[in-house]
C-alpha cells in the first residue's frame, strides 16, 4: 500500500507541475511492416537535444510553444524530417523506411554520437541485421554468442551455459524476453541460445550503471525484444541449416491495428543419430534434439492503449538407452515464458506499461535399470507483475517510476527412487516459496548541455515463506529433527535500498567522461557442482540460511568519437564487490540433499572483480565492426573453501580480445569475421596421487589454481543475396523495368574455427595401464570440442 | 546399490559423449603439491588392528612400480588404544613375513609375491588388541616428528534378513546375488558389501560397495550385487561377466561402519567413478585423521553368510 500511495503522489505531482508546455509524442515504426522501432533518435536541432524511443517505439518531448524541426533517425533507415508549429499537445506517429538495399554504404548504428552523448554507462545495443552478418556456429545465428564478443562479457567455454559480465556469475545477469525473466537461456549445454534470430528484434546489454527500473541481479541486464509481427502484409521466412531449420510466419491481425508472429525452430540431430544407429544396436533410440516456439500478438485497442502478448516455449530432450544393460535415461529440460503487457498513454507526457509475466523452467532426469527407477526434478516458476510509468516533463528530464512483484516457486532438487514396490525415502519434495517486490524511481536529467545525470533509487524486499521444512543436523551429521513452517508463514524477510547514479560530462572534440555507481540486491542464486556449467546447475532462492547476494559496482570511462562519429572509442575501468556468494561445500554431491535442505550444503563468501575495457567500433560504411579488449581480475574468498584463502573465479580471465568485422562488398555479397583470444579458464586438478586399498586416489590442490591454455579462434562467414529485383518488359510500353522480387533468399556460408585450433574445453587426469605390467601412466589430458566446422544455411522470405 | 548409481551413470555417459571429441595429452603447470602421509587403517571384530602408511606422490612423478613401493612408510610409531589397553603396533615388513602368509599379504597389497619379497613394504599390526563390538579405538601415529591421531568404533553388526541367488531370465545358469535387509529406524546406518568364492582367501568389492540408509531408513527391501571377481578372471566370457554361475559357492561379508568413516568411502567411490568427468566436482576425501594426513582409520563390524547359487 505504501508503494501505491507513493506512486500516486508522484504521478499527480508531475502531471500538475508541468502542464504549461506543449508536448510532441507518438510512435515511430518501420514503414514496411509496422514494427515499433526501439531506440530511434528523435532529435531537435534547434535545441541540440533529443530523446530515444522506448521499448514500444514511443517518444515524448515537452517544449515551449514554437516552431520546430524534428529529425527521426534510426539505424539503416532513411532519416525523416518533420516541421511542426507547436501550439498544443500534439501526437505525431512517424513511419520510416529502411535504406539498406538502396545505398552503397550503409550505416549500422545511426545513433551517431550516442556513445559520447548518452548518460548511460556500459550499455551496448545490437541490431539483428548486424548480428546476422557475423559468422554463426553451425549456421545458427546466436545473439548470446555475439554478446560474448563485447568487452567485459565472456563465456566459460564453448560448451558453457550463460555468460559472465565483469566478473559476475551467470546467475547475476537478468535476461529478459519482452520483460519476462529467462533462467536458462541455453540449448544443448550452451552451444546455442534459446533466442531464435528470426523472432528477435534487437538486444540491449547493460553491464554497468544498471538503471533503477531493473533489479534482482547484480551484474547486467540483457533485454531481448521480440519482433511484433508485420501489421501490413503476411510474410513467411525461414532457413534450412546443417543441424536445424526454422520457420516464421507473421502478418496483420487487422491492418495497421494489430499483428502476430509465430516462429519455430527444431534441430534434427536425433534424426541423424537415428540414421547412424541401427535398430539392432543396443543404443537404438538414443538421441538429442531441441525445439522452440515464439509467439507474439499485439493490438492497438485505441490510440492510447496497446496490448502485447508474448510467449516462448522451448525444450531440450536427451534420451539414452542401452538394451544390453536394460538401462535408459530421459532428460528433458526447458523454459516456458509468457508476458502480457498493456501500454496506456494518460497524456502525451505520461506513458504507462503494465506487465504480467510467467516463467517456468524445468529440468528432469529419469532413469530405469531393471526394476530400479530413479527420477530427479528441479525448476523454478515465477509469476510476476510490473507497473512502470515514464514521464517526459520537458527535454531535460525523463522520469520513470514503478513497482514490480514476483512470486517464486523453487524446486532445487526433488528425488524419487523405487525398486519394484519399495519406494525409497528420499525426503520431502523441497519446494521453496518467496515473494520479491520492489519500487523505484529514476530520472535522466540534463543539468546543462555538458552535464547529464541519471539518478535512481530502488527499494527491494523479499520474504521467504512457508510451507517449508527445515532439517536440523544431529551429531553424526545427518538430519535428526525438523522444523515445519505453515503455508504463507514468513520465515525470513530481507530488504534494502539500492541507489543508482551515473553521469556524463561532455568535453570538447566529441568526447566525454562518464562515471557511475550502482548497488544491487539479488535474491536468487545459482549453484554448480560441476567444472562446467550445465542445466543441472541448481537455482536456489534466498532463505533464512542463504542470505541475499549484494553487490556494488563503480565505473569510470572516457568516450571519444572520430571522423564525424564514424569511429567510436572508449576506455572504461570498473571495480565490483560482491557479498553472500554461494558455493557447495567441499566434497558435496548431488545426492547429499536427500532428507536435507540444499542450503545446508552451501557455504557463503564474497568476491571482487576489477578491470579495464577498451572498445573501438566502426559503425559506418562498407567496413564495420569492433575491437574489444578487457584486462580483468576476478577473485572469490570463502571461509570454508580453499582453507579460507582467496582463489580465482573459474571464469577469471586476465586478457580477453575480440575483433569483429563485416564488409559489404556489394548488394550481393557480405563478408564477416570474428577473432577471439582469451586467457585460459581456471580449474582444480589433482596435485598428487596415492593408493588406498589398491585404489588409485587423487588429492586436489588449491581451488582453481590451474589454468588451461589460452583460447583463440577465428570464424569467417560469407553471405550471398539474390538479386532484389527482376526485370520485366512492360506489355504496354515495351520498356524494361525492374520489379522488386517477392521471394528473396540468401546463402549463408560459415567456417567455425578456421585454423582448427584445439581449444581446451576441460582437462582431466587420465590413468592407463597397470602397475604390475609396468605400463601404468598418469597424464593430463585436454579435451577439445570443435575442430574446423564449415556450414551452410539457406534463408528465404516471401 | 544400483539405484543410487544410475545418476552417476548418466554423468559417465555425458563424459563419454564429450570424449568422442578430441583429447590429447598436455603438460600443464599444476601448482601446490606437498607430500602428505596417507593412512590406510582398520580394525574388525575378532581381528587385530592393521595400519598401512604411505606418502602422496606428485601427479607428474613417475608411476612405475618401484615409485609406488617406495611410497610406503616404515619406521613410524603406531599406537592403538581401546581406553584400557594401549598397544604399540608391530612393524612387519614383507621381507620378514611369517611362513605361509606371503601369498595372503601379496594379494592384499595387490602385488606379486616376488615383488614384495624383493622390495619390502612395511605395515603395522596390533599384538594385544583384537577388535570387539562396542569398543572405541584411538590411533596415534608418530612419523618424521609429526603426530597424527584418529578414533573409530566397532558398531553392532547387522545381519541380512536373507541371501539368495536369482537366475537372469535372459541368461540361463547365471544371476546376481540378492539380499533382503531390514534397516533399523535410526538414521545414519552405513554398510559395506564384500564377497568371495568360498575357496579363496580375500574378499572383493562390487560396484558401489558402501551405502548408507539415507534412501531406505527403517525400510525392508531387496537389492542385488554383481560378481566383482568375474571381471578380473580372463577365463570368464564377456557375456556372463558380473554374474554368479549356477553352483558357485560364495561368502558375503556384510559390515557396519560409522557414518564419519562412511563419508570417506562414499566420496572415495564417487571420485573413482567420476574420474576425468567434467560434470563432477573435484572432491578431496574427508579424512578422519587429524594432523594433516589423508586416508581413514575405520572399524568394521562384519557378519558372514555363505550362499550356494541355486534356484
Amino acid at each position: 500500500m505504501k508503494n501505491l500511495a507513493l506512486l500516486i503522489s508522484i504521478n499527480l505531482f508531475w502531471i500538475f507541475s508541468f502542464s504549461q508546455k506543449a508536448s510532441i509524442s507518438g510512435y515511430v515504426t518501420d514503414a514496411s511492416n509496422g514494427e515499433a522501432l526501439i531506440g530511434c533518435k528523435v532529435y531537435l536541432p534547434s535545441i541540440k537535444n533529443g530523446v530515444l524511443t522506448n521499448n514500444y517505439g514511443f517518444y515524448s518531448v515537452s517544449l515551449p510553444i514554437g516552431k520546430y524541426t524534428i529529425e527521426y533517425k534510426f539505424s539503416s533507415y532513411v532519416s525523416v524530417m518533420k516541421e511542426i508549429n507547436l501550439t498544443k499537445d500534439t501526437s505525431l506517429n512517424v513511419e520510416i523506411s529502411s535504406q539498406i538495399n538502396t545505398l552503397n554504404e550503409f550505416e549500422i548504428n545511426a545513433k551517431k554520437g550516442e556513445n559520447v552523448n548518452s548518460a548511460k554507462l556500459g550499455q551496448v545495443e545490437l541490431q539483428m541485421e548486424q548480428i546476422k552478418t557475423l559468422p554463426a556456429f553451425m549456421g545458427e545465428i546466436d545473439v548470446l554468442k555475439t554478446i560474448q564478443l563485447l568487452p567485459g562479457v565472456s563465456s566459460v567455454s564453448e560448451g558453457g551455459q550463460g555468460f559472465y559480465v565483469r566478473g559476475g556469475g551467470p546467475d547475476q545477469n537478468l535476461v529478459l524476453v519482452d520483460e519476462a525473466v529467462v533462467y536458462n537461456a541455453a540449448h544443448l549445454f550452451g552451444f546455442f541460445s534459446v533466442f531464435n534470430a528470426d523472432a528477435v528484434k534487437g538486444v540491449t546489454l547493460t553491464k554497468g550503471g544498471m538503471p533503477a527500473n531493473f533489479g534482482g541481479r547484480m551484474s547486467s541486464v540483457l533485454e531481448v525484444n521480440m519482433n511484433e509481427g508485420n501489421n501490413k502484409n503476411f510474410k513467411v521466412k525461414g532457413g534450412i541449416g546443417a543441424i536445424s531449420s526454422r520457420l516464421t510466419i507473421e502478418g496483420p491481425l487487422k491492418k495497421d491495428k494489430g499483428s502476430f508472429i509465430l516462429s519455430g525452430r527444431r534441430t534434427y540431430i536425433d534424426l541423424l543419430m537415428k540414421a547412424a544407429i541401427p535398430d539392432t544396436s543396443p543404443f537404438a533410440g538414443s538421441g538429442y534434439y531441441f525445439y522452440d516456439l515464439n509467439l507474439k500478438f499485439n493490438y492497438k485497442i485505441t490510440e492510447k492503449d496497446r496490448i502485447y502478448l508474448s510467449g516462448y516455449y522451448g525444450k531440450d530432450v536427451f534420451t539414452f538407452g542401452n538394451t544390453e544393460d536394460n538401462f535408459n535415461v530421459d532428460m528433458p529440460w526447458g523454459n516456458g515464458i509468457a508476458a502480457l503487457r498493456w501500454n496506456h498513454l494518460f497524456n502525451p507526457k505520461l506513458f504507462m506499461n503494465v506487465s504480467a509475466t510467467f516463467t517456468d523452467y524445468v529440468f528432469q532426469f529419469a532413469s530405469n535399470q531393471d526394476q530400479f527407477r530413479f527420477s530427479l526434478n528441479s525448476g523454478i516458476r515465477d509469476v510476476g507483475a510490473k507497473i512502470d510509468f515514464s514521464f517526459y516533463p520537458n527535454t531535460k528530464n525523463k522520469l520513470r517510476w514503478g513497482a514490480d512483484y514476483i512470486f517464486h516457486t523453487f524446486t532445487p532438487t526433488s528425488i524419487s527412487a523405487e525398486s519394484d514396490s519399495v519406494v525409497f525415502d528420499t525426503g520431502l519434495a523441497q519446494k521453496l516459496f518467496s515473494h520479491e517486490s520492489a519500487a523505484y524511481i529514476t530520472d535522466e536529467y540534463d543539468l546543462s548541455e555538458n552535464w547529464k545525470f541519471n539518478v535512481g533509487l530502488r527499494y527491494s524486499s523479499y520474504q521467504h515463506v512457508g510451507p517449508f521444512t527445515r532439517y536440523i543436523k544431529g551429531d553424526v551429521g545427518v538430519s535428526d529433527s525438523t522444523i515445519n513452517y505453515a503455508k504463507n508463514e514468513i520465515i525470513k524477510s530481507y530488504g534494502g535500498f539500492e541507489p543508482r547514479f551515473s553521469f556524463r560530462w561532455l568535453l570538447p572534440n566529441k568526447s566525454s567522461i562518464k562515471g557511475g555507481y550502482s548497488f544491487n540486491y539479488q535474491y536468487v542464486h545459482l549453484t554448480s557442482l560441476s567444472a562446467v556449467s550445465l542445466p543441472t546447475d541448481i537455482w536456489f532462492p534466498t532463505t533464512d540460511k542463504a542470505k541475499p547476494q549484494s553487490g556494488w559496482q563503480t565505473s569510470l570511462g572516457y568516450f571519444k568519437n572520430f571522423d564525424n562519429d564514424k569511429w567510436e572509442t572508449s576506455i572504461e575501468a570498473y571495480y565490483k564487490g560482491m557479498n553472500n556468494l554461494i558455493e557447495y561445500k567441499e566434497g558435496a554431491l548431488p545426492g547429499d540433499n536427500i532428507n536435507d535442505n540444499t542450503d545446508n550444503l552451501l557455504v557463503f563468501g564474497r568476491g571482487w572483480s576489477y578491470g579495464v575495457e577498451l572498445f573501438v567500433k566502426r559503425s559506418f560504411g562498407k567496413f564495420t565492426g569492433w575491437i574489444g579488449y578487457t584486462w580483468s581480475k576476478t577473485e572469490r574468498v570463502f571461509e570454508d573453501l580453499n582453507e579460507g584463502n582467496p582463489f580465482p573465479a573459474k571464469f577469471d580471465r586476465r586478457h580477453d580480445l575480440s575483433i569483429v568485422a563485416t564488409y559489404k562488398l556489394s548488394e550481393r555479397w557480405t563478408f564477416g569475421s570474428s577473432f577471439i583470444y582469451a586467457t585460459g579458464n581456471t580449474l582444480t586438478l589433482p596435485t598428487s596421487w596415492y593408493v588406498q586399498e589398491q585404489n588409485l586416489l587423487f588429492n586436489y590442490g588449491a581451488r582453481n589454481s590451474t589454468r588451461m591454455a589460452p583460447y583463440h579462434r577465428l570464424d569467417l562467414s560469407a553471405t550471398w543475396y539474390d538479386k532484389p529485383t527482376k526485370t520485366k518488359i512492360d506489355p504496354i510500353t515495351g520498356l524494361k523495368m525492374d520489379i522488386k522480387k517477392r521471394f528473396r533468399h540468401n546463402w549463408a556460408f560459415s567456417v567455425y574455427n578456421v585454423y582448427n585450433r584445439a581449444n581446451p574445453f576441460f582437462l582431466f587426469v587420465d590413468n592407463d595401464g597397470d602397475f604390475l605390467n609396468g605400463d601404468f601412466k598418469l597424464s593430463v589430458k585436454q579435451v577439445t570440442l570443435f575442430p574446423i566446422i564449415p556450414s551452410v544455411t539457406w534463408n528465404f522470405e516471401f | 546399490m544400483k539405484v543410487i548409481f544410475t545418476y552417476w551413470k548418466f554423468f559417465v555417459i555425458c563424459s563419454l559423449m564429450v570424449l568422442f571429441s578430441c583429447s590429447k595429452e598436455v603438460k600443464i603447470d599444476i601448482p601446490g603439491y606437498k607430500k602428505q602421509l596417507v593412512v590406510d587403517g582398520f580394525i574388525e571384530t575378532g581381528s587385530p588392528a592393521f595400519v598401512l602408511l604411505s606418502k602422496t606422490n606428485n601427479i607428474y612423478a613417475g608411476t612405475n612400480i618401484q615409485n609406488y613401493i617406495d611410497g610406503f612408510v616404515s619406521g613410524a610409531t603406531v599406537i592403538v588404544s581401546d581406553g584400557n589397553v594401549t598397544d604399540t603396533l608391530l612393524e612387519i615388513c614383507t621381507n620378514n613375513l611369517p611362513d605361509g602368509t606371503e601369498e595372503t599379504v601379496a594379494e592384499f597389497l595387490g602385488l606379486p609375491v616376488e615383488q614384495i619379497l624383493a622390495s619390502p613394504i612395511c605395515f603395522y599390526v596390533s599384538d594385544e588388541i583384537i577388535g570387539e563390538v562396542g569398543k572405541t579405538y584411538s590411533l596415534t601415529i608418530k612419523d618424521e616428528g609429526q603426530i597424527y591421531t584418529s578414533e573409530t568404533s566397532i558398531l553392532a553388526p547387522k545381519e541380512l534378513d536373507s541371501l539368495y541367488w536369482k537366475e537372469e531370465p535372459s541368461l540361463p545358469g547365471y544371476g546376481f546375488s540378492w539380499a533382503k535387509l531390514t534397516d533399523s529406524p535410526v538414521l545414519g546406518n552405513a554398510y559395506k558389501w564384500e564377497v568371495k568364492y568360498a575357496s579363496t582367501l580375500t574378499f572383493s568389492k562390487p560396484f558401489g560397495p558402501f551405502t548408507d540408509d539415507r534412501f531406505y531408513n527403517g525400510l525392508t527391501f531387496e537389492f542385488a550385487y554383481e560378481n566383482p571377481m568375474s571381471f578380473s578372471n580372463p577365463n570368464i566370457n564377456n557375456e556372463v561377466r558380473g554374474y554368479f554361475a549356477l553352483g558357485d559357492t560364495i561368502v558375503v561379508k556384510f559390515s557396519t561402519l560409522g557414518q564419519k568413516e562412511y563419508k570417506f568411502f562414499d566420496k572415495k567411490y564417487n571420485q573413482i567413478y567420476s574420474a576425468g568427468n567434467p560434470f563432477s566436482t573435484p572432491v578431496n576425501l574427508p579424512s578422519n585423521i587429524t594432523g594433516g594426513a589423508l586416508g581413514v582409520w575405520v572399524g568394521f563390524s562384519p557378519t558372514f553368510d555363505t550362499l550356494i547359487c541355486q534356484p
